[in-house]
């Protein structure tokens, strides 16, 4: 640590988006960067609600931080090796600028008066940056719906105790067609030196549609090179429901609802089939905006069955990107839910 | 048809307590959030929510930063 300088940022009030790009919703982010600005590297995952330290490690950090280091020693050398991880061109630079967010936080934290209520939370950002999408009446395209891909989008499994290091590839997955094998450690992406599942989380965030992604991977004491292949549409295999920030988007399009897949048990039990739409309720809001599913007669433990006349099988991020993708503000959407027994017919309003 | 509530006070002494309680939630949370910069600057490592500050030091010793974006709990 004393080979750093440690800075502490506690709020994303007046954050410089133009430098600081990365998951946020995440609790915990690093950047390693040169005072020149140069990232080095990005720290920092997570793919669960319950348990946010699932994708991270003390371990991991420690040899994300010893690469770091070795990257500083070779700097400016190395410059046109960390291209890749710089940040890219943005319409907004600070969260403030974003319409939803302007003019209701100050850069600084009211210390002296409500300084809870004056801290701007980092998820706050993706919510704005959504809402800019959304309160302009235009689809939310998949890069700002899928931010972040974790490397199981493309049929990989790191472990969090190393930099990137592979411990199981998803069988017919991208990863798996490219060569990628267990045991393999990911050097270099895109041109990019790894430090970290965050640095490959980066790439795929990153990445197009379709696209190639350039790998470099040792095995064993060999290096070798691979080419990580993307489809179109590769994004849409992310489950976005643990994130924070998919609260505004069941306030957008769900009501405020919180929806689950039907087990295979609980299909049977109400004889739906497995390729059939068995979203169940788990959860309808209370209060204002995401209230409306609650007024519009929808209870806890409905199983949705039909949305916009779509039967077939959607898990919750899949129904909310085709609402969201095709659907706008104050429309209002056929919905036919089971419950005990009975079909009934409702309607939900687009927010 | 709507039933007296039979014990009022016992109503009002138990709104008062949730009441309190929330009230206790939100001023631990405002305590954590106002100690937080004693706690980390006491630690000696930390330069706490200033990055103009922490790019200054970083030129100055020639050290790489590591910046930490970590809400206070």
């Amino acid at each position: 640590m004393n080979k750093f300088v440690c800075v502490r940022l506690v709020q994303a009030n007046a954050l410089d988006l133009a430098l600081f790009q990365f998951d946020y919703d995440l609790t915990f982010a690093v950047f390693l960067l040169n005072a020149d600005k140069t990232i080095y590297g990005r720290f920092g995952s997570r793919s669960d609600r319950k348990d946010a330290a699932k994708d991270i490690s003390m371990e991991g950090f420690r040899k994300a931080l010893i690469a770091a280091l070795d990257l500083h020693k070779r700097y400016p050398a190395n410059k046109a090796l960390l291209a890749g991880k710089q940040p890219l061109p943005t319409r907004f630079k600070t969260p403030e600028d974003f319409p939803s967010l302007a003019g209701k936080y100050k850069p600084t934290l009211d210390y002296e008066g409500k300084v809870v209520q004056s801290c701007m939370h980092c998820h706050q950002v993706r919510d704005a940056e959504r809402r800019f999408f959304r309160d302009g009446k235009k689809p939310i395209p998949d890069e700002v719906l899928y931010p972040y891909p974790m490397p199981n989008a493309v049929g990989l499994a790191l472990d969090p105790k190393e930099k990137a290091k592979v411990t199981s590839v998803a069988s017919g997955s991208p990863a798996e067609k490219a060569g990628f094998k267990v045991g393999d450690e990911i050097l270099l992406l895109e041109g990019q030196p790894i430090l970290s599942i965050a640095d490959v989380q980066w790439a795929l965030h990153n990445a197009g549609e379709p696209a190639t992604l350039n790998a470099q991977i040792l095995r064993g004491r060999k290096r070798i090179k691979l080419a990580l292949g993307l489809a179109t549409e590769w994004r849409r295999q992310t489950d976005i429901a643990w994130r924070t920030t998919t609260w505004d988007l069941r306030r957008m399009v769900a009501g405020g609802m919180v929806l689950q897949d039907s087990t295979a048990e609980e299909r049977r039990a109400v004889r739906l089939a497995d390729d059939t739409l068995a979203l169940r309720v788990n959860h309808v809001g209370e209060y204002g905006d995401h209230a409306v599913a609650k007024r519009a007669g929808f209870k806890k433990d409905d199983i949705l069955v039909s949305v916009d006349g779509q039967t077939r099988h959607f898990a919750e991020s899949e129904l909310f990107r085709y609402l969201l993708q095709r659907k706008m503000p104050g429309e209002k959407i056929p919905v036919t839910v089971l419950r005990d027994g009975e079909r009934m017919n409702l309607e939900l309003l687009m927010q | 048809m709507n039933r007296p509530v039979k014990n009022p006070s016992i109503v009002f002494a138990g709104l008062l307590f949730l009441g309190a309680m929330s009230l206790s939630a939100a001023e631990d949370r405002k305590e954590r959030v106002l100690n937080d910069r004693q706690e980390v600057e006491a630690s000696g490592n930390w330069i706490y929510n200033d990055l103009p500050g922490g790019f200054a030091e970083a030129a100055r010793t020639g050290k790489p930063l590591m910046v930490v974006i970590r809400c206070i709990p």
